[in-house]
């Protein structure tokens, strides 16, 4: 099972649910963080400024001369340095305004400083628009004396921005680690998932009996259910292929013994024609008996029963027995690329189907029957079953597989072989082929192995 | 020729047996696995008929135990299993042949004679020995080109002959091939079936052991 997600999956919608949850918790600490410093940082610009304002009143003195000068300079140094965006000015009428070292150029509005409350507010400064302070306070003289001072906004939106850039790497890099370990959570999760897809592929290529594994307590009793069902429909299967096999062996001496009959009449001279019907009715349900027998034994689908066959082992004894049955024949076995090989279909089946085609072969060779295991890196396996006999016409080939249809009634035979054979091919999705060969006639099994339950 | 038919069903092996006895072979019927199994002389027996499903026990279990005990009598299966899985255990048990019921009876006695001629290293139905000429299948006996008229005993009794030429076959011998185990064997039947054949087919032909019994000449 692929790693990575697939549209419909639950690990798509986790992996969707995560990523929204951690976007939308992650944007909601940036917009908190971001307001609550800036409002912090401002505050704290404020509460300087204002402490700045005062403390320059303080330090101002109004000299004899009427000039005005600082008893010394601010504590913060940066009004000493020029343009550095922290400026102070204190103007009074009739007296030279002065204003701080850091402002080489412009002044400051000092309308800003309109009444003995500090008031503050966002003015044009020297080097651009400017946080302003100022309040007004009488000269020893009775003047009215207005101090102003300002810090450049670009320094508080500067902190802001700092702040904020930080922040956002910072949350960007919580918001990878989380999906990240969310990832990892849905991967764990998930986990027994990808177990009951693997056990499932087992089961289908017939590896297990059942759903094998333990499994967390959401989804074990689902699988404990499921190997319920297996095993009930197995069993299910078995009993109806026992009384199918019981029903027809049943049938079969009845039938031997009508059969026999029906001979007996044969013989004497008013009864030929009805013991012709006898005989002809007998063997039509004979041919039916073993035709729906093997489809019984064949067709149960088992899609979910063990199955698996080792090649080129499945043929030995299948071999050894058509020495038997045909000893004036030989017969060979040739493995190609198919040694320790297995197969993912039903013993019986596929030892039913070789049996039948190797036992064709047997009766009409002359000498040989070759049997050829071919194992494609395609995951195509193919059993080749060639004889040296007089082969057949191509009308033949197409009625071969015809139920009844018999080609030398001399040769024992129903007639029921090759239809048995194509309908457990069709049941275990191979291929049945009949063809002329060079030296008499070939039958092909082809079997594809099915990619997705190939893999592990 | 003696066969052994083991067939469980009170009726198909009275009939079975029925057919085969107007085919010309002596038959002993055994009616179950127990019956079979220790049956005295089955290396005698020209052929075993055995039913796999018998009701006291498992027909290829019994196939097995002959065969461990070196019987090597042909074995044919006549069963209502068909299937090849059936068919493959049978013959890798030690059958020879393998049929499903129900059999036409001229397929059996051909699958038997099949048996037979394989048995004797025949791939022909005609046994010929000299001028002699016996067809099995055919059931006809010929002296040179003449045919000859044999009674079933007297054709039976060549058949022996000639499978068994130039061995010594004791009056128990010939018996035991011609006749079931409980018939009815006249001392005498053996020579009077012995002189019989002699008239048709030429005295020299088959010379009396004392003490011993027959031989055929090849």
């Amino acid at each position: 099972m692929s790693r990575l997600p697939v549209p419909g999956s639950l690990r798509l919608r986790f992996l969707l649910a995560i990523t929204v949850w951690v976007a939308l918790g992650v944007s909601a600490i940036w917009f908190s963080a971001v307001g609550i410093f800036s409002a912090h940082i401002e505050q704290s610009y404020h509460e300087e400024l204002e402490v700045h304002v005062r403390e320059l009143a303080h330090l101002t003195s109004f000299d004899d001369d009427g000039s005005i000068t600082l008893t010394r300079p601010l504590s913060d140094p940066r009004y000493e340095v020029p343009l550095s965006g922290f400026y102070w000015q204190i103007t009074a009428k009739d007296h030279e305004p002065l204003r701080s070292r850091s402002m080489t150029r412009g002044s400051l509005d000092p309308k800003v400083a309109q009444s003995p409350q500090i008031l503050h507010t966002l003015d044009s400064g020297p080097t651009g628009p400017a946080i302003t302070y100022g309040f007004t306070e009488p000269a020893p003289d009775g003047a009215e004396v207005h101090y102003v001072i300002a810090t450049d906004q670009s320094e508080l939106d500067r902190l802001i921005d700092g702040f904020t850039r930080d922040l956002t790497i910072w949350l960007a890099g919580l918001g990878s680690l989380l999906l990240a370990t969310g990832l990892a959570i849905i991967g764990f999760g998930l986990h027994p998932l990808d177990r009951l897809a693997k056990a499932t592929a087992r089961l289908r290529r017939g590896e297990a009996a059942e759903l094998e594994g333990k499994y967390p307590a959401e989804i074990a009793p689902l699988v404990n259910d499921l190997n319920a069902y297996i095993h009930q429909n197995a069993d299910m299967v078995a009993r109806a292929r026992v009384q199918a096999g019981n029903l027809a062996h049943s049938l079969r001496t009845p039938l031997a013994i009508i059969t026999d009959e029906a001979e007996r009449l044969a013989e004497e001279p008013n009864c030929s024609h009805a013991a012709t019907v006898l005989l002809e009715q007998s063997k039509a349900m004979e041919q039916q008996i073993g035709y729906q027998l093997a489809r019984a034994r064949s067709s149960s689908g088992k899609p979910y029963a063990a199955r698996t066959v080792r090649l080129p082992e499945v043929a030995v004894p299948i071999l050894r027995a058509m020495e038997r049955l045909h000893p004036d024949k030989s017969f060979s076995l040739v493995s190609a690329n198919c040694d320790q090989a297995t197969l993912p279909v039903d013993a019986v089946d596929y030892s039913e189907l070789l049996s039948i085609l190797l036992d064709n072969a047997g009766k009409w060779a002359r000498s040989k029957v070759e049997l050829t295991f071919v194992c494609g890196s395609d995951g195509v396996v193919t059993a080749r079953i060639s004889d040296d006999g007089p082969g057949m016409t191509s009308a033949e080939i197409e009625d071969a597989f015809l139920l009844g249809s018999r080609f030398d009634t001399t040769k024992p035979g129903a007639g029921l072989g090759l239809a048995i054979a194509r309908d457990i091919a069709d049941a275990m999705g191979a291929e049945l082929e009949i063809l002329n060969g060079e030296l008499g006639l070939v039958a092909t099994v082809t079997c594809r192995l099915d990619s997705e339950i190939r893999k592990d | 020729m003696r066969l052994l038919l083991v067939e469980d069903d009170i009726e198909l092996g009275p009939r079975l047996s029925e057919r085969l006895r107007g085919a010309d072979f002596a038959v002993e019927l055994a009616a179950g696995f127990s019956e079979a199994e220790d049956w005295p002389d089955l290396d005698s027996m020209s052929a075993i008929i055995l039913d796999l499903g018998l009701p006291d026990g498992d027909g290829l279990q019994l196939l097995r135990h002959w065969r461990n005990a070196r019987i090597e009598t042909p074995i044919l299966i006549l069963t209502a299993r068909g299937s090849w899985q059936d068919k493959v255990e049978g013959l890798n048990a030690g059958a020879d042949d393998f049929v499903v019921k129900p059999v036409r009876f001229e397929e059996l006695l051909a699958r038997l004679n099949a048996l037979f001629r394989r048995q004797e290293g025949a791939r022909s139905s005609v046994i010929e020995r000299g001028n002699l000429r016996l067809d099995t299948l055919a059931r006809t006996a010929g002296l040179g080109a003449k045919p000859l008229s044999l009674s079933r005993q007297e054709f039976r009794l060549l058949h022996l002959f000639m499978r068994r030429a130039g061995q010594v076959l004791s009056q128990t011998d010939i018996l035991d091939d011609l006749y079931e185990l409980d018939s009815e064997r006249a001392p005498n039947t053996v020579e009077v079936l012995v002189g019989r054949l002699r008239r048709k087919i030429g005295r020299d032909r088959i010379v009396t052991l004392r003490g011993m019994g027959y031989r055929f000449e090849k």
